[in-house]
């Protein structure tokens, strides 16, 4: 199939939409509500294209391509429209950049910058929209930040699908809301598909922008998928956790657990010596006394009492080596099958 | 070995009150006439081209604040005409204005302080204290426009700060109007004085042949009686539709030097009068959004300027890849600036060319054969700022 994008001859094969298209060859066709793992709805109009002898603009996400399309990308028509979608869609937004954590990452800020609204000729009188609670506490929902895309509610649906959210009202009215907040499994997915701060995380209280913060990749250590992290680092600490889209085997999905659950890193009631239990209470002691202690007990139940009255449970938080180590103790010195981890629970 | 034993090698600096800075001068005399001098630079190194290279177009500016700190405004000015000539950006005619009045006011300014110190070196203390009053006045009107008396980052690409304020242009039109006066005080003072004629007439001598061997620019070379001007030669900013005289000396010794800086006192409030007569009424930013910061208060009530001024703040913006080289007469010669873009936000390569380097790098030649007194003379005589030549 041949057809041409912004005067470039392009064979391409069937069954692929323009914008996928377009990519591949490197072209930049900007987009709002399009994620390459949701289905494409065109439903913001920012990847509208000049197609030859049709009457309308189309949008690319959603347009498969045909034999012997005209295509043009960027023509001053097109750059209009889309400065005036972006016209709308900032008709009624709060002043919020500076406050806002999203600021520097944001999807509308880089489309606004790039497309050089500078002038708003339209006026709105909308009354503000009030905050409500979200399906979740470690996310908070802003409705006047909101673009209405709906990355949100289809990535709920069609990824991770539980059809919690939805939109509700119309015209100015519009915001989302969790119609079946009993279904949430606080997994954050419309977190990290929000292109704008209209949703925003509520567990650790401290922020940094984009480019104070290292992003280190890493693996989880919650259970056994191994899903890839990205821990986004301030001072040392971890503040927040993204994925990338295009590492690891879990493509930009995380758990609840992988997303929300680092707070305890820094936390310091983390054991950093070993205990030992004298009298009632737990004595802080060296590795040297603890593990010597632990030796000769266990010596000593094994001698008395035999091999299959000691158990072992790991934790699956250790990393693969360590379990395995853990479990040929286990087997080898104690001399028991009595093994397992705390996943299985 | 031996013949060298005969010299005795004097430091000077560079903690001494008269080498304008932290200038060191390793000078091997013979009795109290100078065989050698060797200036000695670096003390005042900050690293200014290497942090350009990690800082973004807009942050530099502050960093052109301190070369020479005696006339900030005219640093600002040569870094954004290097910049805006890379861009391909006109800026109105209301800001090319007020560009000249503040290069003017920065000349002055440095002038001042020249004479003050350079009187004050030599002996004539009462004139240092004339020269700061009047200096003092501008200082003042920088702080009005920009907040700051010293580094006020007043000129940014693409336009100004901000518009002036109300009450400047009454303030600027008393000082132009007196001014002409006040250097006919400095004129009385200085001029005919015999100390001062002793101290600088055929001394530190530098011929025309020499200062453009040398690549003097500025007074120092216009002293030895090379007519060239930057504002003349290469005009910005309109220079070309002022009416102005560039003064000339005629023999290069201290005296011409201090004759032709007088003049460009003069001259300089000539250039003045001219513009406040000139200035139109308009914007004082180019309409280029993604470059140039949207007004204080649009950030303020509308959405679209706040992102703009929150990309532009927080990023930078893009420059297309290049090179260029941009260059402005200050009070002391030529300021250029060569940048280097890669299209990215920060350039790829920030040189400064300054005059006050090229000028110092003379001095061994000026000094050379004359008493040990006349260094401080002379080095107050070519007018140097080390913020300038250390970078």
């Amino acid at each position: 199939m041949q057809i041409v994008i912004d005067g470039k001859n392009i064979t391409a094969d069937h069954g692929l939409t323009i914008l996928e298209i377009a990519k591949k060859e490197g072209i930049h066709i900007p987009t709002l509500c399009f994620m390459e793992k949701l289905l494409p709805i065109g439903s913001c109009r920012m990847c509208v294209v000049e197609v030859e002898g049709y009457e309308n603009p189309v949008t690319a996400c959603n347009t498969p391509a045909v034999d012997g399309m005209v295509i043009r990308t960027n023509t001053e028509k097109i750059r209009n429209m889309r400065k005036d979608i972006l016209r709308f869609l900032l008709i009624n937004h709060p002043l919020d950049c500076p406050i806002c954590d999203k600021g520097g990452e944001c999807l509308l800020q880089d489309l606004v910058y790039e497309y050089n609204v500078d002038v708003q000729p339209y006026t709105i009188k909308a009354p503000l929209k009030e905050y409500k609670e979200y399906s979740t506490p470690a996310i908070k929902y802003h409705p006047n930040r909101c673009v209405m895309c709906s990355r949100c509610i289809r990535t709920c649906r069609e990824v991770v699908g539980r059809n919690v959210l939805d939109i509700v009202g119309n015209g100015f009215d519009a915001r989302v809301e969790p119609v079946n907040p009993d279904r949430c499994i606080a997994c954050g997915e419309c977190l990290s598909a929000c292109p704008v701060g209209a949703l925003t995380e509520t567990v650790s209280p401290t922020k940094g922008r984009i480019w104070q913060i290292k992003r280190v990749p890493t693996v989880c250590a919650y259970c056994g998928v191994g899903c890839s992290l990205e821990l986004n680092v301030l001072d040392n600490k971890i503040i927040k956790v993204t994925t990338d889209v295009n590492a690891g085997m879990n493509k930009g999905v995380l758990c609840a657990k992988g997303r929300f659950g680092y707070e305890f890193v820094n936390s310091p009631e983390r054991l950093t010596k070993p205990l030992i239990r004298k009298g009632n209470e737990l004595v802080e002691t060296t590795w040297d006394e603890a593990l010597s202690f632990v030796a000769s007990k266990l010596t000593e139940i094994k001698n008395k009492y035999g091999s299959d009255s000691i158990a072992g449970l790991a934790s699956a938080r250790c990393t693969n080596e360590d379990n395995y180590l853990f479990q040929k103790f286990i087997r080898a010195v104690i001399g028991t099958n009595n093994v397992d981890h705390c996943a299985r629970l | 070995m031996s013949e060298q034993k005969k010299y005795m090698t004097l430091n000077m600096g560079p903690q001494h009150p008269a080498t304008h800075g932290v200038l060191k001068v390793i000078l091997e005399l013979e009795g109290e006439v100078i065989h050698r001098a060797i200036p000695v630079i670096g003390h005042l190194h900050r690293g200014v081209e290497k942090l350009g290279e990690s800082k973004t177009y807009i942050q530099n500016i502050v960093y052109t604040d301190r070369l020479d700190y005696t006339s900030a405004m005219i640093n600002n000015l040569a870094y954004c005409l290097a910049v805006e000539k890379l861009m391909n950006i006109e800026v109105p005619e209301r800001a090319k204005v007020i560009r000249v009045i503040m290069s003017e006011l920065s000349r002055i300014a440095a002038h001042l302080i020249w004479l003050a110190t350079h009187a004050l070196d030599i002996g004539a203390m009462t004139l240092y204290f004339y020269c700061f009053r009047e200096r003092e006045k501008i200082l003042d009107m920088w702080e009005m426009v920009s907040g700051q008396r010293l580094t006020p980052s007043y000129i940014r690409i693409g336009g100004l700060l901000a518009d002036l304020p109300e009450g400047f242009m009454d303030k600027l039109k008393e000082f132009v109007d007196t001014f002409d006066a006040h250097v006919d005080e400095y004129d009385k003072l200085l001029s005919k004085n015999p100390i001062w004629l002793a101290r600088t007439k055929d001394i530190g001598i530098i011929s025309a042949e020499d200062a453009i061997s040398w690549g003097l620019t500025g007074p120092a070379l216009r002293g030895s009686g090379v007519k060239f001007d930057y504002r003349k030669a290469q005009p910005y900013c309109g220079y070309e539709e002022y009416e102005f005289d560039v003064p000339v000396g005629s023999k290069g010794d201290n005296y011409d030097r201090y004759l032709v800086r007088m003049e460009e006192l003069r001259q300089s409030n000539r250039i003045l009068k001219q513009a406040i007569k000139r200035l139109p009424e308009g914007p004082i930013k180019a309409h280029v959004p993604e470059i140039v910061f949207p007004d204080k208060d649009l950030v303020l009530k509308n959405i679209e300027a706040l992102i703009h001024q929150f990309k532009i703040g927080c990023g930078g913006f893009t420059v297309p890849k290049g090179e260029v080289y941009a260059s402005v007469e200050n009070a002391k010669g030529e300021l250029g600036f060569y940048i280097v873009s890669d299209g990215s936000s920060m350039p790829y390569r920030f040189r400064i060319k300054s005059s006050c380097f090229v000028n110092l790098s003379a001095l061994p030649e000026i000094v050379k054969g004359s008493m040990i007194a006349d260094v401080v003379a002379v080095i107050g005589s070519i007018d140097i700022v080390l913020g300038e030549i250390d970078r």
